[in-house]
């Protein structure tokens, strides 16, 4: 089969692609090459080194690039980018009114100081981290690990450089001295499932969520297909089986404990609390001993009306002969006879009161590094009940060695700064190829999760080069904030490549039909949450609250009767109904069908890149679901409330789509008003135009 | 003007420098242009074969977790004799795939059937015990003995038999057909998919997945209970007159929006939004099996209000019947390692008593109401089973690729026909074997499609379902 497929390699992308494995190193395991952005005809266009690059590539197939975007799809396009979010009227207008030639660049960096800048780019984490807030398989429980989310928005608003952002998630807990949110950044590999079910066997399930974690930073940092040599040596690139079972290791010695995650003031809080509720505590225990001699006499002399005025389960209790109770009723009939005693009542609602003022602390599921180290060994044919030759923890032998300190076997601390190290030919590649694929729609490696022999190469290999080492600060100019994505955003996001018009000039005769020579922009269909989110802003209802629990937004009957477990799906109320797609609950097995409809990731590996499709079941579900018709009501009494009559069509259009309508777009909505004025109330006419609005290809597309 | 006024200037000086001249004449062009674009994207409408077709429907029923060809078709009593033997290095020999490494093989040793088997039909098929309703329908299939697949785990392996790779982003067969030859359903998706078992197949979506085709052909998941589709229904007080009204509105504003971006995925998105609305009315009817007599219901072997494989061939049969092109049943879980819930005892009887009714009652009901000439039934799993035992809790067989079955049935394939043939121990073919990609190119032959020349051109490259294989298995044509 090899040379076949060799033969079609070669046929799709060139020799050069099948040579390398055989006579020289892979590109993608040589360090990156910094080269000079190249020079180009049309030098006036470019606006930094990335256009040098494209347009040079353009020119030697005689292309041009495409004009810029006009100001309006622009600004929506970089707030969509950067935020995730639609810009507001506000938005729109400061960057309009600013007559400065970097009004553009000043707008960019609004957005990335927004604090939704972290919720946009943490989603994006999350798909890789395959996050979820149950726990998989069948039972599916919920489980607790949104402050890890929540330590992911923090940490990406605060732009914490790339090679801390890593470490802090694969081996927080082996930092000294280790933060409170250093260990909550372990959350990372605590995405694995959990298996629940009655008669496994729990060892297997401990291993298959350490298989998953070795694939998952394969896939993330490494851009790697790890995953292929669990069984067997690696078809097509340089890692054998005991090279995998080597990285096993580094994750095979853990255990895996909740951790409480709250800020100081909330545990000063509960301090404060635990201060009042000590002594009361005493009294009352004080109060019961008092008492409890006089117990027997109490239950001899009770009256029937007196004994009909206690509780149930007293009563019960009081109804078994004294030596049948259990300990536990026995409590019971004790609490009863306590009860009725004023002293004893007035501390005890004191001590209820005063617990109930206590914050709430939520937990949240962590990596904590066992003293003592498993071994570890091969798995025959990746088979966990046939161990093989043991191994040591270690990394492949065709990446850079790893140096630990001494003598000892290197931990997982040791692997993550392998990985940061800014010398690592893949780490800085494969972050810089899917931020590109994220602002441009496709990597410049396009599969972004295989940089290996099977993997594309690179359209532009020396661009995707030049951005690694000026993301990880190993070219030759010095990089003053070495990982900052927030830099590496701006600097693509204020590229001409990045402005130009997404318009397609001639499908049929287009000389690059996919574009893949980035001759223009790409209209790229929104994720999920983010269709949400732009309905939600439209309408005025957004929450823009960051973090917390999550929230369960109104979903279609039926849906958590798929999963084997029946689970409860109680709707928010209040603001938490209209929060941010970010912060949807997410069942494994019963999904939010207005996130999967829309190619959400099914959080059971690692999503590093979400397909676009486009079907008929997603029209039904703009068309129809109560959560989008609850928001296009929601426009629809916003333009009502808020615009004055003549400018409600502009106002709302506007609201929803980031610029006002054309003339033809305001005639034939005036139309569809004038016909539903006939047929209803100026209520639903409204609704009815809100939900033209909230259906329209533009408005879930970024141009 | 203020701000959003010069916006408004600025669009449409975008809008005018783009066309060159006024809004006149070009844009008038460019907007009948896109009509003419949303129109051809009503991709799904029937095309011209390259060949005249045999078959013009599809009903996949596919047995996900790849259920032993040892317990049900491939009938080996040498292997039963052998039973509790080392398999013979003979057999090992130049393997090259992981399982058959030596630790395995000096522990595995070969397992006999327990299975009664009794030859069937004027064909003389042998069928074992577990499956007498398809035992009683053998003169209506082709039995495939030596089908053979490259890869050995499950989700690769789906896709494989689903897409011809075992790598992501190829299209599924159903969409390759579909966009062959469209589909002959106005209000219907042209590629179903229904589910039954106790979860949905590995790898989900991407079993029926578009890959680099447009995702109009893409398969759509039907609900066999309840509301079929997710949102199907418009809310009562919106009305249905109001829906339309919506809807045109929609349509007309994106029909103009694709005239100003040449995008031909808002084409897709016009199409998807006429399908949707055709789909309000359409599939509640499909689903509905009120119509159906209670004979009809007691041939399949349904139980009323209770979703089952059985119920889903029903329903592939009246959605074919409305012209739905290709319709894929998934059923799990064949998996049969041994293990809880997945041994060959009475685990593996109750996935036999779930499929064997339905399947053969959709053969005969297709019969019967002259339509299998033109509908093909294909039966089968992602792989078969090793003729090596694997003990966990209870006896089971491991993953095999080199030699398992398939069957199909109509739409031009010989009745009563068996091809191929497998060595003593069912170990691999000895006769006319059968690749996934020969496969593929049989069902594409049947449907009038040349495997050869069904392409698609994506990164440079025309594409085919069967890559640069496959052979059309003419002995089984008609």
């Amino acid at each position: 089969m090899f040379p076949v497929r060799c033969a079609l390699l070669a046929a799709t992308f060139g020799w050069w692609t099948v040579l390398p494995a055989s006579d020289s190193l892979h590109w993608a395991f040589q360090p990156p090459v910094r080269g000079m952005p190249p020079r180009v005809r049309q030098a006036g266009w470019v606006r930094n080194p990335v256009d040098a690059f494209i347009l040079h590539r353009l020119e030697e197939d005689s292309l041009s690039p495409s004009a810029t975007a006009n100001p309006a799809t622009l600004i929506r396009r970089v707030a969509l980018d950067l935020t995730g979010l639609p810009p507001t009227v506000e938005d729109l207008e400061a960057f309009l009114q600013d007559p400065r030639p970097d009004a553009y660049e000043r707008a960019v960096d609004r957005m990335l100081a927004s604090p939704h800048f972290g919720e946009r780019w943490g989603r994006h984490w999350l798909d890789a981290a395959r996050y979820a807030d149950s726990n998989g398989y069948s039972i599916d429980a919920p489980r607790s690990l949104w402050p890890w989310r929540d330590w992911v928005v923090a940490a990406l608003n605060r732009d914490q450089p790339y090679a801390e952002f890593l470490t802090d998630q694969l081996a927080g807990d082996l930092l000294e001295n280790a933060t409170r949110e250093q260990q909550v950044a372990t959350g990372f590999h605590r995405n694995t499932q959990i298996n629940e079910e009655g008669g496994i066997d729990p060892e297997q399930f401990r291993i298959e969520s350490v298989l998953d974690r070795v694939n998952t930073t394969g896939t993330v940092f490494l851009g790697l297909t790890v995953a292929c040599a669990q069984c067997h040596d690696h078809k097509f690139d340089p890692l054998s089986q005991r090279e995998y079972f080597q990285l096993y290791a580094f994750f095979n010695n853990q255990d895996e404990p909740s951790l409480e995650a709250a800020s100081p003031e909330q545990f000063a809080a509960r301090d404060a609390v635990g201060a009042m509720t000590r002594p009361l505590e005493g009294r009352l225990q004080a109060r019961a001993a008092e008492l409890a001699p006089g117990f027997e006499s109490w239950e001899s002399t009770l009256t029937p009306a007196t004994r009909e005025s206690l509780p149930l389960e007293v009563r019960n209790v009081l109804g078994l002969r004294p030596e049948h109770r259990t300990a536990r009723q026995r409590e019971t009939a004790l609490q009863g006879y306590y009860a009725t005693d004023d002293g004893y009542r007035r501390l005890r609602d004191q001590l209820r009161d005063a617990r109930q003022s206590a914050p709430v602390i939520p937990t949240t599921l962590v990596l904590q590094e066992r003293a003592e180290p498993r071994s570890s060994v091969v798995f025959i044919k990746g088979d966990f009940t046939r161990p093989g030759d043991p191994v040591q923890p270690g990394t492949p032998a065709v990446l850079p060695p790893l140096t630990a300190d001494g003598d000892f076997a290197p931990n997982r601390l040791d692997l993550a700064r392998w990985i940061a190290d800014p010398e690592h030919p893949l780490t800085a590649r494969v972050l810089v190829n899917r931020v590109w694929q994220q602002l441009f729609g496709r990597g410049l490696v396009e599969t972004e999760n295989d940089f290996g022999i099977q993997g594309a190469p690179p359209s532009h290999p020396e661009l995707l080069d030049w951005l690694a080492t000026e993301f990880s600060g190993t070219g030759s100019a010095a990089t003053p904030t070495p990982g900052s994505l927030k830099r590496l955003i701006r600097l693509l996001v204020t590229s001409a490549t990045y402005r130009q018009s997404s318009d397609v000039p001639d499908a049929a005769t287009a000389p690059d039909p996919l574009n893949r020579l980035l001759g223009r922009q790409s209209r790229l269909r929104l994720e999920g949450e983010v269709i949400r989110d732009v309905a939600l802003a439209a309408s005025g209802q957004l929450d823009r609250r960051l973090g917390g629990p999550p929230v369960f937004p109104p979903q279609p009957d039926g849906v958590m009767a798929m999963g084997q477990s029946r689970r409860e799906w109680k709707t928010s109320e209040g603001g938490d109904r209209f929060r941010r797609g970010l912060y949807t609950f997410r069942w494994r097995a019963t999904p939010h069908p207005a996130l999967t409809v829309f190619d959400g990731p099914d959080a059971f590996s690692a999503c590093t890149r979400r397909l676009k499709s486009n079907t008929p079941l997603q029209s039904l579900t703009l068309l129809n679901d109560a959560a989008f018709l609850e928001l296009a009501e929601g426009l629809a009494e916003r333009v009502l409330r808020e615009a004055p009559e003549a400018t409600r069509l502009n106002a709302a259009f506007l609201w929803t789509l980031g610029r006002p309508p054309e003339s033809a777009e305001t005639a034939r909505l005036q139309q569809l008003l004038d016909a539903e004025r006939q047929a209803g109330d100026e209520r639903m006419a409204w609704i009815t135009v809100a939900r033209v609005l909230l259906n329209l290809d533009e408005t879930i597309t970024r141009e | 003007m203020n701000p959003v006024q010069e916006l408004q200037a600025e669009t449409r000086r975008h809008f005018f420098g783009r066309c060159g001249l006024g809004l006149g004449s070009v844009a008038l062009a460019s907007l009948l242009d896109s009509r003419r674009l949303a129109a051809a994207a009503q991709p799904l409408d029937p095309r011209a074969t390259h060949h005249v077709p045999r078959a013009r429907n599809v009903i996949y029923l596919f047995m996900a977790g790849g259920p032993s060809q040892l317990e049900l078709f491939d009938y080996k009593p040498r292997l039963t004799a052998l039973n509790g033997q080392p398999i013979p290095d003979s057999y090992l020999a130049g393997k090259r795939f992981a399982f058959m490494d030596s630790s395995f093989k000096n522990r595995s040793t070969l397992l006999g059937t327990r299975r009664q088997f009794r030859q069937h039909g004027d064909s003389g098929m042998w069928v074992s015990e577990l499956m007498p309703h398809t035992a009683s329908i053998v003169d209506d299939v082709t039995f495939i003995r030596s089908c053979a697949t490259d890869v050995f785990n499950h989700a690769p392996a789906k896709l494989f038999m689903n897409t011809g790779s075992a790598q992501f982003g190829r299209p599924s067969l159903g969409s390759w057909v579909t966009y062959g030859i469209g589909s002959e359903a106005e209000n219907l998706p042209g590629f179903v998919v229904l589910q039954s078992g106790p979860r949905g197949p590995r790898g989900g979506a991407v079993n029926w997945g578009s890959g680099f085709l447009p995702s109009t052909f893409q398969g759509v998941p039907l609900r066999s209970q309840g509301e079929p589709i997710l949102n199907l229904a418009t809310p009562e007080r919106y009305g249905d007159a109001r829906q339309r009204r919506v809807l045109d509105a929609v349509q007309d504003l994106n029909l103009r929006h694709l005239a100003e971006t040449g995008d031909p995925e808002i084409a897709t998105r016009i199409a998807a939004y006429e399908m949707a609305y055709r789909m309000q009315t359409a599939a509640p009817e499909a689903m509905d099996l009120g119509r159906e007599s209670d004979a009809t219901l007691r041939h399949y072997g349904i139980e009323k209000d209770r979703p089952s494989f059985a119920r889903n061939c029903l329903l592939a049969r009246r959605l074919v019947e409305r012209g739905v092109r290709f319709v894929q049943l998934y059923h799990t879980n064949w998996d049969s390692h041994g293990g809880p819930g997945e041994n060959l005892e009475d685990d593996f009887e109750s996935v036999c008593r779930q499929v064997d009714q339905g399947g053969a009652a959709l053969v005969k009901d297709l019969k019967s109401r002259g339509l299998l000439d033109e509908t093909l039934v294909v039966w089968g799993g992602e792989f078969g089973r090793t003729p090596m035992g694997e003990n966990r809790e209870k006896t089971g067989r491991n993953h095999h690729i080199d030699a398992f079955t398939v069957w199909m049935a109509g739409g031009g394939v010989k009745a009563g026909h068996i091809v191929g043939e497998t060595d003593e121990l069912g170990f691999r073919s000895v006769r006319e074997r059968v690749h996934v990609h020969d496969l593929h190119a049989t069902l594409l032959h049947l449907l009038g499609l040349d495997h050869e020349r069904l392409t698609f051109r994506f990164q440079g490259r025309d594409f085919r379902l069967t890559d640069v294989h496959g052979d059309v298995v003419k002995s089984l044509l008609v």
